[in-house]
């Protein structure tokens, strides 16, 4: 078939031109890219490329001009010469740019790689040179920083009411705040309790094992009481929390403890459920003795009369004045019963608490044998008059008296004393005797109504009760304090009235 | 037999065929490896850039151009079933060997193959002159950056 050759020969002639024009500005623009950046493997990758077409399109597109030229002229032997060589050349550039061409993938992932490395560098680099322009002021900041923050946190250490202590497993002191020195009795921080241990303070070795073993196993402990001693052997009920701090290394973690004194917590707490105790009691009594007043008092008037047409004498007549006798002091105790209770306002007048002492000292030294013990007075001479009712509070100090002659026995000390408190406005009387003391059990008891330690028949057990409800009744306060084998002192505060009664001159 | 080991078939002579294999193998490898060029642009998701994607382009031609190297090869040196002579200066006959006029024709339009590489040129070109620009701005804004730094 023949066909048109002008079309090939246009195309053969003016494409292969083309070819190479394009092929070059190609090479062009990769070297303009390879000179931005020589050591960019996709520029060096993308001109090895356009080499081998450069390479591929010179030996085509020549030998293609070549081919045509030598057809045209009827020189077709010439042809047959050159052609092994350009179809030789043009077989070993396409293999070129085709293995070229396979190592797109492993070029690429180096690209990536050095792209991301460089990045990394240049964002250290910029670390870097904004450290070296800052690191002075930085270096300010982070110091003036740490020491606000050691300061407020060395504050709280410090000024803490609580104990906290830091201490190594073996219990070995590390650490202690003021307070801490304090409730253990130091007076001073200069005390070296740098090889003390924390256990040689427990009263009771179980507590530390059981906190120990808490803080090993859960890595804390909250809120466990304890009983610690103070340095001069007393004891204090306390409140502690721990817990293991294994920091930033993990290792040698030390405890850290917060201890709370509940000492006086503990006391208000029983003097509050003593309080109420004492008052739900006395509302009982109360209520039994006003029963009990009225048919006792007919009975005393029936007995009365009774006796008073009996002759003196007879054994009739003694028969009724045992009756008056038991009735009289059955009279005694529901009185007693209803002064426990009773909060009713009782006629008070201006008594010097000195000379009240004084009357009940002479009157108990004229009955009872005291030649043995030793009475110490320590009046306070500022002490005011009080606005008190004179009766019940001889009796008061009576039952005192007489508590503190009974403990004391045959022989020992009992010390009388009074304080003027100006600044609370109150008279502070207290009662101490070297006897036998009080047992522990029996402290919180010892103002319960028919409570005695005294053998039955000697003592009615409401003598401190009366007492307790008299001072209440005068707005005053009654304590107690004893320690077995050492003695016992009463102590009562009794207010300064308010509208200028007790001052001194 | 030392010197002339051709006598005992120690040398392998490569005589004329082997050099069309060869030629039409490293078609068949550059297209294969255009191919690839292509799996890997997309893979990478290069091709969402324009100078990679007119570069996916230049590859997808120069397939086209192979395949059509490679068939025009195939008749007339391998098989030998298309004849080729130049009549005039403006004419050119194309005789098939079985006569079938539509290979005669399919033959002479598969000689106009620049149609095919021109054109993947042309997108090389377009994909360099997206990536030298896109260079520079990369370049422009990084020394902008780096001075905004210092």
């Amino acid at each position: 078939m023949t066909l048109p050759f002008l079309p090939i020969w246009f195309f053969n002639l003016f494409g292969s031109i083309l070819m190479i024009i394009l092929s070059f500005v190609c090479l062009g623009k990769v070297v303009e890219l390879k000179k931005s950046d020589e050591s960019n493997v996709i520029w060096i990758y993308l001109f090895w490329i356009c080499c081998g077409f450069i390479a591929f399109v010179m030996s085509r597109s020549i030998g293609h001009i070549l081919k045509w030229h030598f057809l045209y002229s009827g020189n077709e032997s010439m042809w047959d010469i050159i052609r092994p060589y350009t179809g030789a050349v043009n077989t070993v550039m396409f293999v070129f740019v085709a293995s070229v061409t396979l190592f797109f993938e492993r070029i690429w992932k180096i690209h990536q790689q050095v792209v991301k490395d460089k990045q990394k560098l240049q964002s250290t680099h910029q670390e870097l040179l904004y450290l070296s322009q800052n690191l002075e002021k930085l270096v300010a900041e982070r110091t003036a920083s740490l020491a606000v923050s050691e300061s407020k946190y060395r504050r709280i250490f410090e000024v803490s009411r609580d104990m906290i202590l830091v201490a190594e497993k073996n219990s070995l002191i590390m650490d202690m705040n003021p307070a801490g020195y304090k409730m253990l009795g130091f007076n001073d921080m200069a005390s070296d309790l740098k090889q003390k241990r924390f256990k040689d303070f427990f009263s009771s070795k179980a507590d530390w094992e059981t906190i120990i073993s808490s803080i090993m196993e859960k890595g804390f402990i909250p809120n466990h009481e304890i009983i610690l001693k103070r340095k001069d052997g007393s004891e204090m009920l306390s409140l502690v929390s721990g817990t293991i701090d294994h920091g930033p290394s993990g290792k040698d973690a030390p405890i850290h403890f917060i201890v709370k004194d509940i000492e006086q917590k503990r006391f208000l707490e029983n003097q509050m459920a003593q309080t109420e105790k004492l008052a739900s009691i006395g509302q009982l009594s109360a209520g039994i003795a006003h029963a009990m007043n009225n048919p006792l008092g007919i009975i005393l008037g029936y007995t009365q009369l009774l006796m008073r047409d009996e002759e003196v004498g007879t054994e009739r007549y003694a028969d009724l004045e045992t009756i008056e006798k038991h009735v009289k002091n059955c009279r005694s105790v529901v009185e007693d019963l209803l002064s426990v209770a009773r909060s009713s306002p009782t006629a008070r007048a201006s008594v010097k608490i000195h000379e009240i002492f004084d009357e009940v000292l002479n009157f108990i030294q004229h009955h009872s044998e005291l030649y043995h013990i030793e009475i110490e007075k320590d009046y306070d001479i500022n002490a005011p008059p009080l606005l008190l009712n004179e009766k019940k509070t001889r009796q008061v100090l009576m039952n005192l008296i007489l508590n503190a002659t009974h403990a004391v026995g045959k022989s020992g000390t009992i010390r009388l004393a009074t304080k003027y408190n100006r600044d609370n406005r109150d008279v502070t009387i207290s009662v101490s005797d070297t006897g036998y003391g009080i047992e522990k059990k029996n402290l919180s008891r010892i103002f319960d109504p028919f409570f005695t330690t005294k053998p039955t028949g000697e003592g009615t057990g409401l003598g401190l009760s009366v007492s307790y409800g008299i001072i209440k009744n005068h707005g005053g306060h009654i304590s107690v304090d004893s320690k077995p084998g050492k003695g016992t002192i009463f102590t009562v505060i009794l207010p300064i009235n308010a509208n200028g009664m007790g001052d001194s001159p | 037999m030392i010197f002339s080991p051709d006598v005992v078939c120690a040398i392998q002579i490569h005589g004329i065929p082997e050099g069309i294999y060869v030629h039409q193998i490293a078609h068949l490898f550059f297209m294969i490896s255009m191919g690839f060029f292509i799996h890997w642009l997309r893979h990478r998701q290069l091709v969402k850039e324009t100078g990679w994607r007119y570069i996916q382009y230049m590859a997808f031609f120069f397939i086209l151009w192979n395949l059509d190297v490679l068939i025009l090869h195939l008749l007339d040196e391998q098989l030998g079933i298309i004849q080729v002579s130049l009549i005039d200066l403006t004419h050119i006959r194309i005789e098939a060997a079985n006569g079938k006029r539509a290979l005669e024709i399919f033959y002479y339009l598969a000689q106009l193959d620049y149609l095919f590489c021109v054109p993947a040129l042309v997108f090389l070109n377009l994909g360099l002159s997206h990536l030298v620009a896109e260079n520079y701005t990369q370049t422009k804004a990084s020394n902008f950056s780096e001075k905004g730094d210092q």
